[in-house]
């Protein structure tokens, strides 16, 4: 009896937790692509949409496919709330989803439970107030030190954020991955040598690079798979 | 005023600061709604607690790391940008990908504060709003449906967690390989044939920060297995970054 009146109890919460959820992300959706227009108004510069365009037809699809992988993976282990509020906040590799299964592992929930359920939103809702908590100290103190942070000397910083980024990355991801990274590295090299040109595309030849990395990576798995 | 100036002002403060309380406050409300849940199906009170101490302790030392991640970005997008990117929906190496992606589309040779102008932010701010949205499109559209779907069968979920998680992951690694790939590819091609085909001529100053990057990255890597400290994941990319920054900085002044 009792446990049929939990059962409800719980249905009846996942039915308000999708409600709240598709509310929540279809407000966070508006909110997030007025802000460019808003912001481009103040500015008095609305976004180029033909720019934009371009810039989506190159990097968007490789994040397209990467949000999907993400989407299947990560709802079978945070639940309802817990995903609808994982993917408004982001952060998920780096943060949510250790999170999430560490306090998941602390208290011995098990997947597909209520217990997990409500284990997973707790979780991600409070790390994600704590990020919101910190960033917003960290901007707070920020602010004195904008003249520091715009100051001439510091700019060749600030220019190479993402030469910065690549290598940081470079160094995770071809670590273990040599086979698939070397022969991508180096025909990449070879095609920004021989076609200089193609500097100022660099963003759209993600596209070739990606498929000649994923093309290799399939390669050496049916290999790995024949062999084992 | 100049761009950053602007970037950095209070209306802007205003704007995204807005929208990082909305979704503070949409958190609020999932951990009471799940803590009054769990409470009246009777779950133990002390797990919801262990869980939400144990939650806000995990997410500092990562959330400080991304914070290093606003700072590394303030200097090309301003500060708040960043701040509502890194608090709601980004992550770090997404934001700053795209973000250079978009740079590019608007014409202007990278993510720099020196060509940045209003029309390439707000162009870059759209950008990287829609490049990631996924997440948050099939959550509003499927999410009910996969998660019911999920609960009619934990056996069929275990074989599908399990079958992706086959080429699943190893197609995202390449992918994110392609992804570095394409972006070093050009720094190499940039010093090798930039000023004229196989001059060595061009720009090293990319080429040399990447590879400061790297070996700042190995270090941290190094350190995390060699005194098991798995805390140090939270500050690897963020820190790495850092020190390619400053070594840009030292590095420019030879070149």
């Amino acid at each position: 009896m009792n446990e049929e009146k939990n059962r409800q109890i719980y249905e009846k919460y996942l039915e308000a937790t999708h409600r709240l959820g598709r509310l929540s992300c279809a407000l966070t959706l508006v909110l997030l692509i007025a802000a460019p227009f808003v912001m481009g108004a103040y500015l008095g510069a609305m976004p180029d949409l033909g720019a934009f365009g371009k810039g989506f037809a190159s990097i968007g699809l490789v994040y397209f496919v990467s949000c999907v992988a993400e989407y299947l993976i990560y709802v079978p282990m945070l639940g309802a709330g817990g995903s609808y509020l994982a993917f408004i906040t982001g952060n998920l590799i780096n943060m949510k989803i250790p999170c999430a299964v560490n306090a998941r592992d602390i208290v011995g929930a098990k997947s597909g439970t209520a217990e997990n359920e409500i284990i997973a939103t707790l979780s991600i809702a409070t790390s994600s107030l704590v990020t919101i908590l910190v960033l917003a100290l960290g901007v707070l103190l920020l602010i004195p030190l904008q003249p520091v942070l715009q100051s001439p000397a510091l700019q060749p910083a600030f220019d190479n954020v993402v030469p910065a980024l690549f290598g940081a990355m470079a160094c995770k991801y071809y670590r273990h991955n040599g086979r698939v990274a070397c022969p991508t590295l180096l025909l990449m090299a070879a095609l920004f040598m021989l076609v200089p040109a193609l500097t100022g595309s660099t963003s759209f030849m993600i596209i070739p690079s990606g498929a000649a990395a994923i093309g290799l990576a399939y390669l050496f798995y049916r290999r790995d798979a024949a062999r084992a | 005023m100049g761009i950053l100036s602007q970037l950095n002002s209070p209306v802007i403060f205003l704007i995204c600061g807005s929208i990082v309380l909305v979704v503070a406050l949409m958190c609020v409300v999932f951990a009471v709604r799940a803590y009054r849940a769990g409470k009246a199906i009777g779950m133990d009170v002390t797990k919801m607690k262990r869980t939400i101490v144990a939650s806000a302790t995990f997410a500092v030392l990562p959330s400080v790391g991304i914070l290093l991640g606003v700072i590394a970005l303030s200097g090309s997008l301003g500060t708040p940008w960043p701040w509502l990117r890194l608090s709601v929906i980004g992550a770090l190496h997404y934001e700053t990908q795209v973000a250079e992606a978009a740079a590019e589309a608007v014409g202007i040779s990278g993510l720099s504060a020196s060509q940045m102008t209003a029309k390439a932010f707000s162009t870059i701010a759209l950008l990287m709003s829609v490049c990631i949205i996924w997440g948050m499109v099939f959550s509003l559209f499927t999410c009910k449906r996969y998660t019911k779907k999920l609960g009619s069968g934990a056996a069929g979920q275990e074989k599908k967690k399990s079958a992706l998680a086959g080429f699943g992951d190893i197609a995202m690694t390449a992918m994110f390989i392609g992804l570095v790939s394409a972006y070093l590819g050009s720094y190499i091609g940039g010093f090798v044939s930039g000023e004229g085909l196989f001059r060595f001529a061009g720009s090293w100053l990319p080429l040399a920060v990447a590879l400061v990057g790297a070996a700042a990255m190995r270090l941290f890597l190094w350190a995390r297995e060699r005194f098991d400290a798995g805390w140090l994941d939270s500050f690897s990319i963020a820190g790495s970054m850092l020190i390619a920054m400053a070594s840009a900085i030292f590095l420019g002044r030879l070149g």
